[in-house]
């Protein structure tokens, strides 16, 4: 967890979206799918847009990525990436693509082409950021190995070789975050980058993000329903119903003190995990306790902020997260 | 790899032999008789019967076929009746003109249907995309023998700059050419239409989109790459129906190749070349068939490196 959400910024902001708004054009008519969203990322900040599903917070990083289908999203508002606007102008985005910009995707099964090699993406990757000349093979090669080390990837120069369908989804990821930083980027747009991942390859492929982060200092903006997910990585976190931001604020804030009923589910949602499932028998009987002392046993949000201890609060979920940052 | 080769020959070949067999039966079974063709309306019940036995067609169907089955061991299908040369060689020096028309059939509808089938796919829901899809329905609809005559009447009569018939100069190729490709235009764009809008809508498209690859590459690259598999499946797959005769094609055109052989074989009941004809474009058929399923591995890396290219 980066602390850098303290201080105040004084440089302009990497990512800065006012009144974004995405409608989409179906059959049943128009569809305001984002409405009036406004953020901003910071270098080395990780913002997360929490929603569940049809939310919108996909729809949103696609449409400041502008890869919705053009004829099917009408796009309003303003988004600036790194001092570039890419709203006014629709071919500005293609100066930050695979440049400063890159994209983790959901699913990395499907990311890839799967008639072209991991190596072949990778140097066309490596290409467009211009860190290798094409005709340079040698040049090409060794940036493309230390990309893959760089994301944890063993005996890089097999790899190369290798086809999407060869790889398992982890290291797909891993390959696939390898690419996105080939341009060196400065903001990363994670679309749920671990859902379509078995839980125990999850934290590998966000510790690599952290860690990333904190190497190069990257802005991340990382789209997930999961809050798990979201507490252990965000600096800031938007919930997102709806289209529109029903809350916002610093990740301790959200998770301590949800201040809406969706918020509060969102938490609950969040299954009981680490240390907490050491005691299985206590979370309930916590539970059970905090029912009898307090009559009505549902305000937990309010009596979790003051105190903190298990005994008064009703949720053990809530139980979990807030004492996670202590 | 061997085995899945030596296990797709001994299918051919199996398909082959039974298409033969098959045939063999059912020339015999339909009306009409070599003999009558051969020695003329006129000819008494005593030449017919000297021809017959002359032909061997006075034997049992069985013994015949016996004597069918030791000809195709040595390759030697016996005389045509109608030509009095070896049927087989008849049948080989007709082949090369059906395989010109089919290659140069096959090379214009690739040329022209895969742009015109990413054209398609790049411009969907638009005035002009529409047109060119009407058009392609057309084209799936109009029988050749339809199309081969209003092209000979519009550029061999009215307008005479291709010859009307025949193979004397290469521009005798460009109509029967066009007409055997008109058709398989229409089919062929519409699917390279249709594959091409699937892998423009794959993720993987929209991932490589977003690291800043052009549209030009990402069209020709990434979803061409991708759609080349079936499409290409799809040209084999037609090419060698192309080599069992273009028969309506060639009558009309008087092309010189097995299709319109064929016809003159059947219409004689020249039984031997019939069968030469037949055993010989089934093996082109199936030999091309297997050609193209051997050239899969290289177009697609999950089948070279995954299970199937070891099964």
């Amino acid at each position: 967890m980066t602390a850098s959400t303290e201080t105040p910024f004084k440089e302009k902001p990497l990512l800065e979206v006012r009144d974004f708004q995405v409608e989409l054009i179906t059959d049943a008519g128009i569809i305001r799918a984002v409405d009036s969203v406004s953020f901003s990322i910071h270098r080395g900040e990780t913002v997360t847009i929490i929603g569940e599903s049809g939310s919108g917070k996909s729809t949103t990083a696609m449409g400041i990525l502008r890869l919705l289908p053009e004829d099917l999203a009408v796009l309003s508002g303003t988004v600036m990436i790194d001092g570039v606007d890419i709203s006014a102008d629709p071919k500005a985005i293609n100066k930050v693509r695979g440049k400063t910009l890159a994209l983790i995707p959901q699913d990395p099964m499907t990311a890839l082409s799967p008639v072209h090699s991991i190596g072949n993406q990778l140097f066309e990757a490596i290409r467009i950021a211009g860190a290798a000349s094409a005709k340079d093979k040698g040049a090409l090669q060794a940036r493309a190995i230390r990309l893959l080390e760089q994301v944890h990837i063993p005996t890089p120069e097999k790899q190369l070789k290798k086809y999407p369908h060869q790889l398992s989804g982890g290291m797909l990821q891993r390959v696939l975050i390898a690419i996105a930083l080939a341009s060196e980027p400065q903001l990363l747009v994670a679309d749920e980058p671990t859902s379509a991942l078995d839980v125990t390859v999850q934290g590998g492929i966000l510790d690599l993000l952290l860690e990333l982060q904190e190497q190069r200092g990257i802005g991340i903006l990382m789209i997930t329903h999961d809050l798990g997910v979201a507490r252990l990585i965000s600096d800031r976190i938007h919930v997102m119903k709806d289209g529109s931001f029903v809350e916002s604020g610093e990740v301790q804030q959200i998770v301590d003190h949800p201040a809406t009923e969706y918020t509060r589910d969102l938490l609950a949602a969040v299954p009981v995990l680490g240390p907490w499932d050491e005691t299985p028998a206590a979370a309930p009987a916590a539970g059970r306790r905090s029912a009898g002392t307090h009559a009505a046993g549902t305000h937990a949000a309010g009596s979790s902020a003051t105190g903190g201890s298990s005994a008064t609060t009703t949720d053990p979920a809530l139980t979990q997260t807030g004492a996670s940052h202590e | 790899m061997t085995n899945y080769i030596l296990k797709r020959l001994g299918q051919g070949l199996l398909t082959v032999f039974l298409t033969v067999s098959t045939v063999f039966i059912l020339i015999r079974m339909a009306p009409g008789d070599p003999a009558v063709s051969y020695a003329g309306p006129l000819a008494t019940s005593e030449q017919l019967a000297a021809v017959r036995e002359q032909f061997g067609l006075d034997r049992p169907v069985l013994e015949q076929y016996w004597i069918f089955l030791q000809q195709l061991i040595t390759g030697n299908l016996g005389q045509s009746y109608s030509f009095q040369a070896p049927a087989m060689q008849v049948v080989a020096e007709r082949m090369p003109y059906t395989l010109t028309l089919a290659a140069a059939a096959i090379l214009l509808t690739a040329v022209v249907a895969i742009p015109l089938g990413v054209w398609m796919s790049r411009r969907p829901d638009t005035g002009r995309e529409f047109g060119v899809n009407v058009l392609t329905i057309a084209g799936q609809s109009m029988p050749d023998f339809w199309t081969g005559i209003m092209l000979l009447t519009g550029f061999a009569v009215l307008i005479p700059i291709f010859p009307a018939s025949g193979f004397a100069t290469w521009g005798g190729l460009v109509l029967p050419t066009i007409t055997i490709a008109i058709l398989q235009i229409a089919l062929i764009s519409r699917m390279v239409r249709r594959e091409m809008t699937a892998n423009f809508a794959a993720p993987y498209l929209t991932v490589a989109r977003s690291r800043g690859v052009k549209n030009s590459v990402l069209t020709w690259r990434y979803a061409m790459g991708n759609s080349a598999i079936p499409v290409f499946t799809a040209l084999g797959t037609r090419f060698a129906a192309m080599l069992n005769g273009v028969v309506v094609v060639e009558v009309v055109f008087a092309w010189p190749g097995v299709g319109s052989l064929i016809v003159r074989a059947l219409e004689t009941r020249d039984y031997p070349l019939i069968q030469a004809t037949v055993l010989l474009t089934a093996l082109l058929a199936v030999g091309v068939q297997l050609l193209i399923d051997l050239a899969y591995p290289l177009l697609d890396p999950r089948v070279r490196l995954g299970k199937a290219a070891t099964a």
